[in-house]
């Protein structure tokens, strides 16, 4: 029990930097940074999840906002490391339908904000909330390939 | 700085008797592909120590070994002798060091360094060294976790980390001597070539050029990393090391010239990185580099020749000083990096003795300069080209066709050739033999469209803004391995290839050369032909470069990575699998190259 506490203590510090640095710059409501992540694609252990909030993108299924997306994904160069519409050059392929650390849009919300391991840089200072939702929303919108798991050379 | 280091045990002797393994090799005999057209040897080979000491094999860059034991009569029997996983899967680019009878190998991001004990069964490490390297480096590199090798002097075994540090390491001890930050990546800048060597200079510079970076050359205290001079390869004559009465470009310059030739001050984020080979010319006193491709890719946000980015430049290694530069591609619109190799040989050319460099630039033109000056002696086609129609040899600027130009005002242009990748990769060094007196390299047949837009710049994320599709160069091949002949512009022979050639060369006083390709073979050829003499599939996709030296035994030996990466683990991406969650499709151009090869990491030893 703590030790939660302590973790839930430390979420909210977290949180109220978060909020402290985009309180700086005018923004809708759905800039406020979450107060933590609930993540869906985590084992918990136990089956016990952690305290946390839960994000919901505000644009969910908006194709015009997809479409503002699509483009900020090339003018913030995200194509550089994810090619171009997201087919993958050194960072992962983000139009497969799979996803290194949970597809649901607040896990790649917080992908995009905080950044991940091994090279994905935290956009979160530079796009805020609202631009990130942006990308989310383009993300979301991309068409699932087919049959993706057997690639066969073999004559049918 | 130096960090405290627990060695291990040096590797215990293991007294049993040699039990190589039986390999079945497939080997191929084929008869020759093409008429011999090359000199009669003349030249008696240099005093030939049997190392492989630094990457380019001496300051020259010449990969050339003057051992003879392999030769085109004997090359068939040559059979795998040794290998070993570096236990990576990004791209093996460079090549080890054979260093008395210690091999030195550095891995792919986190730069491992291992050091194998020839002279015993096995190859057994005597000890390898782990640095710790930043994770964010791998966001940070343009195209995979390269590293192009290290370089030995002085005892030490020096070589760059991706995240920005130069390390010193003791070649007895595997210790580290000193490790210094020469590279910053919150602004962009990685570190993937090989350091260089002269005296007590360690010669070093930054990958960026798809980051927006102001790209420089660094000279560092041999003794303790610190750093001696920077010079900027762009921007004010100042930053560049530029004096006005020692800096003689051969066709003229004016002052801040680099600064000059960019529009609104994009000079500031525009590239010109060094990630290539450097070589030296002790006479002279002048080591020579290519920069790379300006940022961003769009053309149109930096106006003018962007000098000194897609260029070669001659500097004194003492001082940094910038004696000389020479652009090879004016206001690049097609990123055509030139930091390639500069291959210094002595030359005849319409019987006149020539100090040349030689240069097989991404833009599709091999290039023979007088390396005291700089001034274009000939260039010509070594594949297929269209951006431009020749070079003008009075003022040194290529002849461009129009319609090939690029920029945001341009909409796609289609059918530029060669593609991005060059007409040899940059990271594919060529090699030199002073007893044919021809030049061996891979090459690339590809093209390309070339859609760009305007790119918004962000610091230490990217700044390219283009969208490139490749397709097919004309002929029905993608690569190939070459002779040259850097005296008359010419093609000796051929040996073409079923996908893009991404291996270095070397080629030896047994006249036999080498190289590998893209789908996983090791092949040795006659230089004097091309004809085909063995062939090894080795695990993985070749994109390193293979070396030779004399083993304790008195043997000659061949070595070669195989671990398919870089520019191609990304456009081939196809290949990976190590990353469930990251599935790519196989490319346009290219739909096949996954049945062939997938990801390694091996370090394979041949012998007779």
């Amino acid at each position: 029990m703590r030790g939660r506490a302590v973790i839930a203590t430390l979420l909210g510090c977290a949180a109220l930097g978060a909020c402290a640095r985009q309180a700086a710059a005018p923004a809708p409501v759905t800039s406020a940074a979450p107060p933590a992540v609930a993540y869906e694609a985590h084992l918990a252990a136990g089956g016990i999840a952690p305290p946390g909030g839960t994000l919901t993108n505000p644009h969910a299924g908006d194709a015009a906002v997809a479409k503002n997306g699509a483009l900020l994904f090339t003018t913030m160069n995200c194509d550089g490391c994810h090619g171009g519409g997201g087919s993958g050059w050194v960072g992962p392929n983000l139009g497969d339908g799979r996803w290194r650390y949970g597809g649901s849009d607040a896990e790649v919300f917080s992908s995009i904000f905080y950044g991940r391991p091994k090279g994905m840089p935290a956009f979160g200072g530079v796009l805020g909330s609202e631009g990130v939702w942006t990308l989310v929303t383009y993300l979301r919108s991309l068409p699932l390939p087919g049959d993706l798991p057997t690639e066969s050379w073999e004559q049918p | 700085m130096s960090r405290p280091f627990t060695l291990r045990d040096p590797a215990r002797d293991n007294a049993r008797g040699m039990q190589r393994a039986s390999v079945l090799v497939c080997l191929v005999w084929l008869g020759a592909v093409s008429a011999a057209g090359a000199a009669p040897a003349t030249v008696a080979p240099a005093a030939e120590d049997g190392q492989w000491t630094m990457p380019g094999k001496n300051y020259s860059a010449t990969r050339y070994s003057g051992l003879t034991q392999i030769n085109a009569r004997n090359a068939r029997a040559l059979h795998p002798v040794w290998t070993f996983s570096t236990g990576v899967l990004a791209g093996h680019e460079g090549q080890p060091l054979v260093v008395g009878n210690t091999m030195y190998v550095v891995t792919p991001w986190p730069n491992v360094l291992y050091a194998f004990d020839l002279s015993k069964e096995g190859y057994p490490l005597r000890w390898k060294y782990r640095p710790d390297v930043s994770a964010n480096a791998l966001g940070v590199a343009c195209c995979d976790a390269v590293n192009r090798g290290a370089f030995y002097a002085d005892g030490k075994i020096i070589y760059n980390l991706l995240d920005g540090h130069t390390v010193a390491i003791d070649a007895r001890s595997g210790r580290e001597l000193w490790k210094v930050a020469v590279a910053d990546m919150r602004s962009g800048e990685t570190t993937t070539m090989a350091p260089f060597v002269v005296k007590d200079r360690v010669i070093v510079g930054a990958s960026g050029g798809e980051f927006g970076i102001y790209g420089w050359l660094k000279g560092l205290e041999l003794g303790t990393g610190q750093m001696a001079w920077m010079g900027h390869n762009i921007g004010p004559d100042a930053g560049m090391l530029i004096q006005a009465d020692t800096f003689r470009p051969p066709y003229g310059t004016t002052p801040d010239e680099g600064a000059h030739s960019w529009a609104n001050d994009s000079w500031k984020t525009g590239g010109a990185p060094v990630w290539g080979w450097i070589s030296y010319d002790p006479e002279l006193d002048l080591i020579y580099y290519g920069t790379g491709n300006a940022a961003p890719y769009n053309p149109e946000q930096r106006a003018g020749d962007n000098k000194w980015s897609a260029s070669v430049l001659a500097r004194r290694p003492q001082t940094g000083a910038l004696v000389w530069a020479y652009q090879f591609t004016p206001h690049d619109s097609w990123d055509y990096d030139a930091t390639g190799a500069m291959v210094l040989a002595d030359l005849t050319i319409g019987g006149k003795a020539v100090k040349a460099l030689v240069h097989f630039d991404k833009n599709g033109f091999a290039y023979t300069l007088d390396r005291a000056t700089g001034r274009v002696l000939l260039a010509e086609t070594y594949v297929p080209v269209n951006w431009a129609k020749s070079v003008d040899r009075a003022n040194g600027r290529p002849v461009q066709d129009a319609s090939k130009q690029t920029g945001a005002t341009q909409g796609n242009v289609k059918g530029i050739c060669p593609s991005l990748e060059g007409g040899v990769s940059p990271n594919s060094p060529p090699a030199y033999s002073p007893r044919t007196h021809l030049f061996y390299t891979s090459t690339n047949n590809l093209c390309m469209e070339y859609e760009t837009g305007h790119a918004s710049y962000t610091k230490g994320t990217p700044y390219i803004g283009v969208n490139s599709p490749y397709l097919a160069g004309p002929g029905g091949y993608l690569g190939s391995f070459i002779a040259w002949d850097a005296t008359s512009g010419r093609k000796i022979w051929e040996d073409k290839e079923p996908y893009p050639t991404w291996s270095g060369a070397l080629v030896t006083g047994g006249d036999v050369a080498f190289y590998g390709t893209l789908d996983g073979w090791f092949k040795a050829v006659d230089a004097h032909t091309g004809a085909l003499l063995s062939k090894f599939k080795v695990g993985s996709g070749v994109v390193g470069n293979p070396i030779t030296w004399r083993g304790p035994d008195g043997k000659q030996y061949v070595a070669i990575y195989a671990g398919v990466g870089g520019d191609w683990a990304l456009l081939a991406g196809d290949t990976r699998s190590d990353d469930p969650t990251d599935v790519r499709l196989p490319p346009d151009f290219m739909k096949d190259i996954a049945r062939h090869t997938s990801q390694g990491g091996l370090i394979w030893v041949f012998g007779l």
